[in-house]
């Protein structure tokens, strides 16, 4: 049927189907700014305005959209010729702010805030926080898209910008962009049509509390703001993700995941979905060649056990892959997939991986090819034992021994771009996969096997990516496009469903959590052990590494005589967990941080001053870092940067952590039934995988004196491309504009493990500035050889685009570039460089929580999460507050809300963003940032990791907090109100049954 | 993605009776934040959906006759944007302000709400404590029901296949009468609630209660009245130990499942906990409105 309605100010007729979603249609047309994100209405990046409201087109039909008017986010400021690249003010503060991290859900925050300004030009904070709250932003934490609100809503009140030259208490804030006297970018494009002149970008960002602690390098473009380089596509709302791109012939493909958490597959008939008019291909086990592999994207060899094949004859948890479908249509893939006729034959299943391990379990893993497990019968991948010193000793030795259990539970990353991917063949009969991952390079070479083609016969290109968080660092749908293509010749398009992404994507790894820690009067560690029973779902990705990274993390952060590690990692019939941000930290450190302060209130110490005297200062050894490598012996490390105690300090302050000691603050007269708490919790990371992580960057300088920067470094929204570019910048005189970077693509750019364990920064940083250095010195030897004829290069520099002699001569970049590539010794002034580190120094912080607990219903809200956190230089302020901010939301729902739950059968009853419960930008609670910088002598201008570490503290803080307001512990995660409840009935503490 | 579906847009009300009295599995949708869903779940009666989004019949809200009356096209949306659901229905003003985030608000309607009939929907408790009745039409003719009986069970409800919830209306409330709502969730608005509750309380001039009302949302496979705690407060003055006394009664009727969100025992716990608050906080209204 036709439907006749406005689209961004012009007449359309759309073809749509009866049952067809506005969604879908609006795609079809070309405006791929309007995003799949979850399919009901709860996450708001298909947002539109539709008739001056912004709406879901999710959740509504094309049909309904008849005589309508629509704005998408194409229709703000439209490209015109002479005009492109102009932008709404809105789409302006966003990247003004820094509000863009991966930019999917950045169209609807947009549109969010353009039909709120329509209705109220003053709007508050909270009326901000309200308009935001029906869009979901996994990574900026909201602090940052608010500001940029309340910014462009001041400037079109013709306003000065509100407050933003200063932090609240006075410091400082951050000149945006900080380009020094380096000249002014090109004009924007005139346009004057619609009166939205384009606003300068050389005005300041609204940073509040944003302090940057000295030392601050001397530097013209490093640990400054700078706009992100892939800024203005995002606000645009440009084609840039996997699936904003229709190939000529291209079909849909859908997976077929099992109903049944342990069962064989008996039979399964194909035949009546392969006559569907429309299905190209169905594939099954029988379809596809047996390939054991590892699916999880890390460095060669894979850590075992190999225990996954493309499509098998048995499934091991409800979600599991059945079979794949390629056709014409994503509703004929549909349907062809209700055609596909299995019998099961269900086998006993087992959900607690302390009873997989006992006797007679069901036997998950029975199929005889699976390589690495430890002892399939017991369902046991890894028996780890790591021991520094002597435990039993040490414990002997001490005054008193604490010994504790935690638990901790199954999250999900849920980025909002769900996993998607495009397969082909090309030209030269190449496989190009183009998808959202954040390991290109790792799933190029995983991939060959699975689809038995060479390396060289594979082309992974990665575009934007809509948020990853680690689930990306996974091969979940490219071996099934891809044998969709194989078996088409056809261009094949995947992509999970938001249900899917749930149930047939990766997780964060469960964990029974014992400590055993001795102590001493005196407040010294005499030993810690720390045993862990992990529950790894149905199969082995990451299970070894993150486990290995949970027993380092949850024995490095204090010093002690004695440690030792044990672990057994479980399978379950359940969704295997995975990679998630942090992996495998935030378990330890909940656990870490809770047994250090419940020792320290046993043996009478303040929790602070206990942590201090026993926490990591700078020259200390990590001791475990030896031993715990990467699933193997990894390298001697000491702390060489430690602003630990600045952070504590910095923070305590912010946090007015004095309050804790007035017993008065912790009760409400207004509200009997209210206490208040304040909690605190350290944490320590690391900067990639010491002597396993390499990235490399190549460089070269064009004809005007701009240089391409390519990397193999992926990034997934964090700002990696800006910072690397940054410090190419830098070392090249030149601010980053004139930095064109690309990545990532293994046909086009230098490896990379990719984005993964807080390693970009660092290892990628460095491999640029290695090639910067390198390209530096060639245009400086250029410009001496043929345009100074000084034979002393040695004293020049580059500044301000420029090559300067010592004396004070001149010439430009791009003279140099000219002269070098058509005047004289022709050649390209290029570079490569890579960089590996044997070290991984730690970023450290600390994380302070102000709540209150309502006792009678044991809700907790959390009103204010103070974090200060050293990540040695920050690279860019503003995107290195942007990642912390992110990180400290996703570990507040990690802590109070979500959760993936099962019923009795496996079945997992969180399948949508109704049930699982991820914040929205009104429910979020204050969160000021501290950066408290070190120099960390061997990152690149200092710098150091900062991706992760901010998902540490929150649950050990909030704990911390809780018993503060109540003197009631919490072991287990998530503190929902009816765990809080339980517990507080349990302690029977006054006022809580009245 | 979605099988297909044949679509009817009827041009006018008689239009979309004769079509659901022709063909009784004509699905209707208004906003299509559940229907769309339901869709997509392949939870859906039939296969042909009717857009009744335009049909000015169930549009407006208006007060007249002692009366407040909504269409139920009436989104949630409007519902929060009015000044006469705030004067004369604040808890609906309430419980839409908690209702889901403003996108779906924009688009969810109070009918759909009703029809859907969760037995966390929002609108419920509030509307159970206002009295409310809901106008149901079919080319047979037009019958109110009070919500109380119109609401069965889980997803279920006294409409017939071939009726339209043309609107919703209650009495304006007398003097010296106060209600609110309450929601507890995990989170603010998009979170299912664990359980909510509304409370009115009318009294006479010595601030004896005369009527009461208690409702209750996600404690039972419906949302419920609380009779009995309803009728321990009539002819009593609110005190700490009335309200006491109603708030375990309400506890006692919660008939809750065990589901993903709370277990039966925490939410007969909390509903308790949350009426009595309510019922304080209406005490504090009335006796503020008394010395006013």
């Amino acid at each position: 049927m036709d439907v006749h309605l406005t689209i961004n100010g012009e007449a359309w007729t759309l073809d749509v189907r009866a049952g067809e979603l506005l969604l879908h249609a609006l795609r079809r047309a070309g405006f791929y700014g309007v995003k799949h994100g979850c399919e009901t209405g709860e996450c708001g990046a298909c947002a539109i305005i539709l008739n001056h409201r912004l709406v879901n087109s999710c959740t509504m039909l094309a049909a309904q959209a008849d005589g309508a008017s629509i704005i998408t986010i194409e229709g703000l400021a439209p490209d015109r010729p002479g005009a492109r690249g102009w932008l709404d003010p809105i789409q302006q503060a966003f990247i003004d702010c820094g509000a863009i991290q991966c930019g999917y859900c950045t169209p609807a925050q947009i549109l969010a805030a353009k039909a709120l300004l329509r209705e109220n030009s003053s709007p508050t904070e909270r009326e901000v926080r309200e308009a935001l709250a029906g869009v979901i932003c996994r990574c900026t934490g909201y602090v940052k898209p608010v500001q940029a609100v309340l910014r462009v809503a001041a400037l079109l009140r013709g306003e000065p910008a509100p407050a933003f030259d200063e932090t609240d208490d006075g410091t400082p804030a951050l000149p945006f962009p900080s380009t020094g006297d380096l000249p002014e970018a090109e004009e924007p494009p005139a346009f004057t049509s619609s009166g939205a002149e384009p606003t300068p970008t050389a005005i300041r960002v609204d940073a509040p509390r944003l302090i940057l602690a000295p030392p601050r390098p001397d530097t013209r473009v490093v640990n400054r703001p700078a706009i992100k380089v892939d800024a203005v596509k995002l606000a645009k709302g440009r084609p840039v993700f996997t699936d904003d791109l229709t190939l000529p012939g291209m079909l849909y493909g859908a997976l077929l995941t099992s109903p049944q958490a342990h069962a064989r597959i008996r039979t399964i008939d194909t035949a009546q979905a392969r006559a569907l008019p429309g299905v190209h291909a169905v594939l099954t086990y029988q379809d596809v060649p047996r390939v054991i592999y590892a699916s999880g994207g890390q460095s060669y060899p894979n850590p075992p056990p190999y225990d996954q094949v493309s499509l098998d004859s048995k499934v091991r948890h409800v979600g599991d892959r059945v079979a794949a479908v390629a056709a014409e249509s994503p509703e004929i893939a549909e349907e062809a997939l209700g055609l596909i006729q299995v019998e099961y034959e269900p086998l006993p299943a087992v959900f607690d991986p302390l009873e997989a391990m006992q006797e007679g379990a069901p036997v998950i893993h029975d199929e005889p090819d699976a390589v690495g497990i430890h002892d399939a019968e017991r369902n046991l991948v890894h028996d780890l034992h790591v021991a520094y010193g002597d435990v039993e000793q040490g414990l002997a030795e001490a005054d008193l021994v604490v010994e504790r259990e935690y638990r901790v539970h199954q999250v999900q990353q849920v980025h909002i771009e769900p996993h998607v991917c495009i397969t082909w063949w090309d030209e030269d009969d190449r496989l190009v996969v183009r998808s959202s991952t954040q390991v290109p390079f790792h799933t190029r070479r995983m991939l060959a096997p699975l689809v038995q083609l060479p390396i060289r016969r594979i082309r992974v290109i990665k575009p934007r990516i809509g948020g990853g968080f680690g689930g990306k660092q996974e091969m979940v749908l490219e071996d099934l496009c891809a044998h969709l293509t194989l078996a088409t010749g056809r261009p094949v398009r995947m992509e999970y469903t938001r249900e899917q992404s749930f149930a047939s994507a990766r997780s964060r790894h469960p964990q029974i959590l014992r400590y055993r820690v001795g102590a001493n009067k005196d407040g010294t560690l005499t030993a810690v052990h720390l045993h862990i029973i992990a529950d790894k779902g149905a199969y082995g990705p990451h299970g070894l590494t993150v486990q290995f990274v949970s027993g380092f993390r949850g024995l490095s952060t204090y010093r002690a005589p004695h440690l030792r590690f044990d672990c057994q990692v479980v399978y379950t019939n359940k969704p295997a967990p995975g990679a998630y941000r942090g992996y495998g930290a935030p378990q330890a450190l909940f656990a870490l941080e809770s047994v250090m302060e419940e020792t320290a209130l046993a043996l009478g110490f303040d929790p602070v001053e206990f942590k201090r005297r026993n926490w990591l200062r700078e020259g200390d050894e990590i001791t475990m870092a030896k031993a715990m490598g990467e699933g193997r012996e990894g390298f001697q490390q000491f702390v060489r940067s430690s602003g630990l105690e600045q952070c504590v300090q910095q923070g305590a302050a912010i946090a007015n952590w004095e309050r804790r000691y007035d017993p008065n603050w912790r009760f409400d007269p207004a509200r009997p039934h209210i206490r208040r708490g304040l909690g605190f919790a350290v944490a320590m990371h690391g900067s990639g995988i010491a002597g396993l992580d390499m990235g490399a960057a190549s460089i070269k300088l064009n004809d005007d004196g701009s240089f391409n920067l390519t990397v193999g470094a992926t990034d997934l929204g964090t700002g990696s491309d800006t910072i690397l570019a940054q410090i190419a910048a830098e070392v090249l005189g030149v601010p980053t504009e004139d930095i064109l970077v690309y990545s990532s693509d293994t046909d086009l750019t230098p490896f990379d493990k990719g984005a993964y364990a807080s390693s970009t920064t660092y290892i990628s940083g460095n491999a640029v500035f290695k090639a910067a250095q390198e390209v530096r010195q060639q245009i400086i030897q250029h410009a001496a050889r043929h345009l100074f004829l000084d034979p002393d290069p040695q004293q020049m520099t580059l500044e301000g685009r420029q090559v300067w002699t010592h004396d004070g001569r001149s010439v430009p970049l791009d003279q140099v570039a000219l002269h070098s590539l058509h005047q004289a010794t022709q050649h390209q002034i290029m570079a490569s460089a890579s960089h590996m580190s044997y070290e991984s120094p730690p970023p450290f912080s600390a994380q302070f929580a102000e709540l209150e607990v309502d006792i009678q219903t044991g809700q907790v809200t959390v009103q204010r999460l103070v974090i200060a956190v050293d990540c040695g230089t920050a690279i860019n302020p503003v995107t290195a507050s942007g990642q912390v901010e992110g990180g400290v939301i996703q570990a507040l729902g990690y802590t109070l809300c979500e959760e993936m739950a099962y019923d009795h059968a496996g079945r997992l009853l969180t399948t949508d963003l109704r049930s699982y419960r991820v914040f929205a930008a009104d429910e979020v609670p204050e969160m000021p940032v501290i950066l408290v910088q070190t120099y960390e002598p061997s990152g690149p201008y200092g710098a150091k990791a900062v991706g992760e570490i901010p998902k540490h503290g929150v649950a050990p803080a909030v704990a911390s907090a809780i018993f503060h307001a109540t003197g009631v512990r919490l072991r287990a995660l998530p503190f929902t109100p009816e765990r809080v409840w339980q517990r507080l009935q349990e302690a029977q503490i006054p006022g809580v049954s009245s | 993605m979605l099988p297909d579906y044949d679509s009817l847009a009827p041009a006018t009300w008689a239009e979309a009776l004769a079509a659901l009295a022709a063909q009784p599995d004509v699905v209707p949708i208004a906003g299509g934040t559940n229907v769309v869903v339901g869709m997509r779940a392949g939870e859906l009666r039939g296969r042909t959906l009717m857009d009744i989004n335009r049909l000015p019949e169930l549009h407006g809200i208006r007060v007249s006759d002692g009366h407040v009356v909504i269409g139920g096209g009436t989104t949630v949306a409007e519902l929060l944007a009015s000044p006469a659901i705030t004067e004369h229905a604040y808890p609906l003003h309430q419980a839409a302000a908690a209702f889901a985030n403003p996108l779906v608000r924009n688009r969810a309607t109070i009918g759909g709400n009703l029809v859907d009939a969760s037995p966390a929907a929002d609108t419920y408790p509030p509307l159970l404590v206002l009295d409310a009745e809901v106008e149901l039409v079919s080319l047979h003719g037009v019958r109110w029901l009070p919500l109380d009986q119109f609401v069965l069970g889980v997803n279920q409800t006294e409409r017939r296949p071939e009726e339209l919830l043309r609107s919703v209306r209650w009495p304006l409330a007398p003097e010296r009468s106060a209600g609110l709502h309450h929601k507890l969730a995990l989170r603010k608005g998009t979170a299912c609630s664990v359980m909510s509750a509304a409370v009115r309380v009318d009294t006479d001039q010595l601030g004896r209660c005369t009527a009461a009302r208690i409702a209750l949302g996600a404690v039972a496979p419906r949302p419920i009245r609380a009779h009995e705690a309803e009728q321990s407060l009539v002819g009593e003055s609110l005190t700490e130990v009335t309200i006491r006394r109603a708030a375990q009664l309400a506890g006692q009727a919660c008939r809750p499942i065990d589901d993903v969100r709370s277990s039966a025992a925490y939410r007969r716990r909390v509903a308790e906990v949350v009426v009595r608050r309510l019922l304080t906080a209406v005490d504090l209204e009335l006796k503020e409105g008394a010395q006013a």
